[in-house]
């Protein structure tokens, strides 16, 4: 191989090169750092084989739902946190054995193609019958072999009821609606770029150049209007600086649980098109403990244990029964906030960019952000 | 020849540190400063130049003039906060001054995030402050609120140097200044001040620094328009997953900052040699 993936070994390898004056420029530095084909393909045995190592996101799980799951099969779970899923790979990619993961769709696949990832047996995991119909042969995962999924998301405009006048249902809203000046745009490049797409009629995933221009420009005609380019959602909501903001539909629920006036806080699915994502539980090849996360995925997939999670962290989880009645439940003041099945018939689900599209995807989000 | 082996020996530990830590980590930056991303995300090494005349793109002018106006701006916010503090405490605070320098620095027991998390919750638009005087100033989103932040982050820095210097100083100085001229201003400006302007310069330097490259003010304080360098860079490593791009930005920062450490040691430089001549 000419080149090679940046794992670990690799790294030191090349900065001590370059330390004493090697320069690696066009060198070859070892492998690409794919898993094997062998690796992906090992059964589990579905039984208890040492402690549970987990990395999530912080506070994506019920808390008490980890404790139940010790008790039952008498192991620890050891926790650890990314706050992205770059961060998630980074960490993956030193070699860091993890058992149970949760990329988002577009990480799933990417890891699904360097053969990252265990096959998971669906036929011996309890209740994965009632993943949703639209996930169970999903882009990201074509046979469902790798992954199950674990939430979905829609995105659209969270606003305050009592303050935002002038809504009309699309994504211009979030310029023109009168917001008081407070309204934000998710600081997410899929998620800002495709907004602009959809405003523009495009394909959401397009990566035409001229396209894309022209979504560069509407973005940087609506940068003025904003107040702010934020990832956080909550706290801006929540602390009155924000009354209109581009925002996941399990953000509203969050939203509405810390506050005193949930009622007022309402959400808005946009007619030009509805981006939907969803996160999976993943096992990667270099699981120590494959069979004990196993075991915890089932144990999550219980209707009932479901049901309190989905109460817990505010999002759904695209499986029939009390998953979804659980939703249903959370938002039966705000029916809007769900994702509905006609939702997920009609919403587009970003995918991966690659190459020259990627690229830029990437120049026009970092041009919009420093222009 | 022994005590050289001896001065040898201590700085062997040190050294093998800056080895590990720093130029190794740097020349590894430097190699992925012309590699490129694959379609998995993964940064390669090779040969790719072209990483650096993006970092010339006339689109990030106005960002990289922003963080030097910013940081500018919080080096004399420090000055002015931070010299009457320094000058209280080396001046005044008699029994009590290494408590008083205990306080300097007792909030950086608290991460830097968490503490500009409380300026959100202070300066909200139904924060603290304008709960308490019913008022509705908006703070945040603001170029003021990033340079508030980023001068409360890095204050300590402009006054421990600065009262290192004025502790220094012999006080019989000010006295003579005083027999001379009378006036406390003129003695200030004649005297104490220029006594202590290597602690000033050094604090400057310790603001400037990392205030030009911060990215935590401008993202958790900042609106559309206060978008900084450290916010590039961080975009690239964490969201755009372009490594390559950020380790080629970084470079070039790192070169920037580089000749304005190099001036601040040679002026240091002189001063010392003034002294001792």
């Amino acid at each position: 191989m000419l080149n090679g993936e940046l794992n670990r070994r690799e790294l030191l390898r090349g900065g001590a090169g370059l330390a004493v004056g090697v320069g690696l420029a066009g060198c070859g530095v070892g492998d690409t750092g794919g898993g094997s084909k062998a690796a992906v393909e090992k059964p589990i045995k579905k039984k208890v084989d040492g402690d549970l190592v987990y990395f999530n996101w912080a506070e994506y799980i019920d808390p008490d739902l980890i404790k139940g799951f010790e008790k039952l099969h008498g192991v620890k779970v050891r926790e650890s946190n990314f706050d992205s899923m770059p961060a998630m790979m980074s960490k993956l990619r030193a070699g860091i054995a993890y058992d149970v993961i949760f990329p988002s769709a577009e990480f799933a696949q990417r890891l699904i193609s360097g053969n990252k990832l265990r096959k998971i047996d669906r036929s011996k995991l309890d209740n994965t019958d009632l993943v949703y119909s639209q996930f169970q042969e999903p882009w990201y995962d074509k046979g469902s072999e790798h992954t199950t999924p674990y939430t979905m998301y829609a995105t659209g405009l969270g606003y305050r009821d009592d303050k935002v006048s002038g809504l009309t249902g699309s994504w211009t809203d979030l310029q023109n609606a009168d917001s008081g000046g407070r309204n934000f745009m998710l600081d997410d490049f899929q998620e800002g770029i495709g907004m602009a797409n959809l405003v523009k009629g495009y394909e959401l995933n397009t990566t035409d150049s001229d396209e894309l221009e022209k979504s560069l420009g509407y973005l940087k005609g609506v940068k003025p209007k904003l107040r702010g380019i934020s990832s956080d959602p909550i706290t801006n909501m929540t602390s009155g600086s924000a009354w209109l903001h581009h925002l996941w539909n399990g953000d509203v629920v969050n939203i509405r649980n810390q506050v005193d006036n949930p009622e007022d806080f309402k959400f808005q699915k946009n007619e030009e098109g509805i981006p939907v994502g969803s996160d999976t539980f993943a096992i990667p090849t270099n699981a120590k403990h494959p069979g004990t996360a196993l075991l915890f995925i089932e144990y999550m997939l219980q209707p009932e244990i479901a049901a309190r999670n989905v109460e817990w962290i505010g999002y759904p989880m695209p499986y029939e029964g009390g998953a979804t009645e659980a939703f249903a439940g959370l938002v039966k003041d705000d029916p809007e906030i769900e994702v509905t099945v006609d939702d997920l018939a009609n919403g587009q689900q970003f995918e991966n960019l690659k190459g020259d599209g990627r690229v830029a995807w990437d120049e026009t989000w970092t041009e919009f952000k420093a222009s | 020849m022994t005590e050289q082996r001896f001065a040898a020996g201590f700085l062997f530990p040190g050294g093998l540190w800056l080895l590990a830590f720093f130029l190794v980590p740097l020349g590894i930056l430097l190699a992925i400063s012309f590699g490129y991303t694959d379609d998995l995300g993964n940064a390669l090494y090779g040969w790719h130049p072209e990483n650096y005349e993006r970092v010339f793109d006339p689109v990030f002018v106005p960002v990289l003039l922003r963080s030097i106006g910013f940081a500018l701006a919080t080096v004399a916010l420090c000055v002015l906060i931070g010299y009457p503090v320094a000058y209280y405490i080396a001046v005044f605070g008699g029994r009590r001054k290494s408590a008083l320098i205990a306080l300097v620095v007792l909030p950086f027991f608290v991460n830097y995030l968490v503490r500009t998390y409380a300026w959100i919750a202070i300066l909200g638009d139904d924060g603290l402050v304008n709960g308490t005087f019913d008022t509705q100033i908006r703070f945040l989103n603001t170029p003021w609120a990033v340079i508030g932040g980023l001068t409360y982050g890095y204050l300590a820095f402009m006054i421990l140097p600065i009262y290192a210097a004025l502790d220094r100083m012999d006080p019989a100085l000010i006295e003579a200044g005083k027999d001379l001229y009378g006036r406390p201003w003129l003695t200030f400006r004649h005297v104490t001040f220029p006594h202590t302007f290597q602690g000033v310069l050094a604090g400057a330097v310790l603001v400037f620094l990392p205030a030009v490259g911060d990215f935590v003010s401008a993202q958790l304080l900042g609106g559309p328009d206060e978008y900084m360098v450290g916010n590039l860079i961080q975009q690239q490593f964490f969201a755009a997953e372009n490594w390559p791009f950020g380790a080629a930005l970084t470079t070039i920062m790192m070169l920037f900052l580089l000749v304005w450490m190099v001036l601040y040691l040679r002026s240091a430089a002189r001063e010392a040699q003034e002294v001792t001549a």
